[in-house]
């Protein structure tokens, strides 16, 4: 079988384990602990009759005094980019982290995901925002780590950039 | 300080105490490959099944996936474990061949993930406060709040200000004909054309009151008088909801109109309520002229006092008219009138 390593980047506090636990056990918990180091889970994903081992890497958010170690990323072969759609100022790490990835480990693919699209009342992000991310050209998914919108196939959307680039 | 500068008992002590606390193990590897040559130290402590001579690496640990064989020597901190526990691996690149070591670090990293979460959630909740704020005083300023450049004070200061009030007219009736959660969302849209209006010209949303809302001008910073703030705010609002209401006429929805009120004078602002619940909030005279003229204000009209009316001048196209405000009495003040529902204008 084909295996995949991918990692889940972005904020502290943006929901990439949310996200993982959600994918993998389809579970969901309000309460917000945050990650240490890297904690790694692999699932099985079939694309177009082919299927891949993901081993997904969920590391810590970043923040001003805590960057990400390169070592995390290397062998990665696709990134899952996470913002809070709640904070607009996590795009601005996720495009600090991106740069850094592409400047170490070269472009692989990426998908952007604005997470917690649940809190619609509190979303923060608006068109000219979303216009400056498009301007990457990577996929956008509007995801929600507690409902599971666009979880799994935001994964699965992945799983094939991986396999048929 | 490197190993000879240390007296050997002490190095040797330094040595045994370290050692002890990582519970380490490792694996030699063959060079440039993921085979296991040999095989030591505490295995038991990171998995069920101790790897054996012979094996691939990374069919024993996962995480070892995409990372073998070792090209460079690398370090990956504080891997977690199935179990909670974490690890520090590192993989070394020797001559003839490479190591990978398993350090364990589960104290020292539960220890700092405690001041890791006191500060995220930290982050998570001002950014929250940071969103409440927003909503009520604009963006602009809850981020000069936010960064400590400005503070709303309690202390009561006296200013000049221009109190706005606008308010859905008919809105009672409407809501007697109504679903609750129908009056709801056409609430909703409404204050979606109002409040950014009100912010967009420098306004502090004081109170929404149902259908109404009351805001004050000249209390955040602008460079514009507060009276002409207040003023192209309300003919922004009124625009607004003629806007609405060509999407809920074109919907087959019933149209709503609204009335304005502005009064201008100085007022004490402060934070008015008890320890447990505060709110912001302006009191003077005019504020309550401010209301009634609101209340007697037509379906588009925008009527003000006064003082407003002497500071916008004479090019705003007011006409002065004389009305009975109750509690208040006869009082001169002055009408404009905006399109604000379609077919009446």
């Amino acid at each position: 079988m084909i295996q995949k390593k991918i990692c889940i980047l972005g904020a502290a506090g943006v929901g990439k384990t949310s996200l993982t636990a959600q994918f993998v056990y389809s579970k969901f918990s309000e309460k917000y602990l945050s990650t240490m180091g890297v904690k790694i889970d692999k699932k099985v994903v079939t694309v177009d009759d082919t299927s891949v081992n993901l081993m997904i890497w969920d590391i810590h958010g970043e923040d001003k005094y805590k960057k990400i170690t390169n070592s995390y990323l290397r062998g990665s072969a696709g990134i899952l980019t996470v913002i809070d759609g709640t904070r607009a100022e996590t795009i601005q790490t996720a495009y600090e982290i991106l740069e850094r990835v592409h400047r170490d480990i070269g472009k692989i693919p990426n998908i952007f995901l604005l997470n917690k699209h649940d809190l619609s009342d509190a979303w923060d992000i608006n068109e000219q925002a979303l216009a400056e991310l498009k301007k990457y050209g990577n996929p956008i998914y509007t995801t929600s780590a507690k409902t599971g919108e666009h979880v799994d196939s935001s994964f699965q959307k992945l799983t094939k950039m991986l396999i048929k680039p | 300080m490197t190993q000879t500068d240390l007296p050997l008992p002490l190095y040797q002590h330094i040595a045994s105490h370290t050692i002890q606390q990582l519970e380490p193990a490792w694996l030699q590897l063959e060079k440039g490959s993921e085979r296991i040559i040999q095989v030591g130290g505490a295995w038991q402590y990171y998995c069920q099944q101790m790897p054996q001579a012979g094996q691939q690496a990374s069919d024993v640990f996962d995480v070892l996936i995409a990372m073998l064989p070792i090209s460079e020597s690398f370090e990956l901190p504080q891997v977690q474990l199935q179990d909670g526990k974490y690890t520090d691996i590192f993989g070394l690149c020797e001559p003839h061949h490479d190591w990978l070591l398993f350090c364990d670090v589960t104290q020292n990293t539960l220890n700092i993930q405690q001041y890791h979460q006191i500060s995220n959630d930290f982050i998570l909740l001002k950014a929250q406060m940071k969103q409440t704020l927003h909503r009520y005083i604009g963006h602009e300023v809850s981020e000069r709040i936010a960064q400590g450049e400005m503070q709303l004070d309690a202390a009561g200061e006296r200013k000049t200000i221009a109190t706005l009030f606008v308010d859905i007219r008919g809105f009672t009736p409407f809501n007697e004909r109504h679903d609750a959660q129908m009056v709801m969302q056409t609430l909703n849209d409404y204050m979606n054309g109002m409040l950014p209006a009100i912010l967009q010209h420098h306004g502090m949303v004081d109170k929404i009151m149902g259908d109404g809302v009351m805001a004050v001008f000249g209390v955040l910073p602008s460079e514009n008088h507060c009276c002409l703030d207040a003023f192209h705010s309300a003919k922004q609002i009124i625009q607004a909801i003629y806007t609405l209401n060509q999407h809920r006429l074109s919907s087959g929805l019933e149209q709503l109109g609204i009335g304005v009120g502005i009064a201008s004078g100085e007022a004490v602002l402060g934070i008015l309520g008890s320890h447990e619940r505060r709110a912001f909030t302006a009191i003077g005279r005019h504020v309550n002229l401010a209301a009634r003229l609101e209340s007697n204000a037509r379906v588009g009209e925008i009527l003000i006092d006064k003082t407003v009316h002497q500071t916008l001048g004479q090019s705003h196209a007011f006409t002065a008219v004389t009305l009975t405000l109750k509690g208040i009495g006869q009082s001169d003040v002055f009408s404009r009138i905006l399109p604000c529902i379609h077919g009446d204008d």
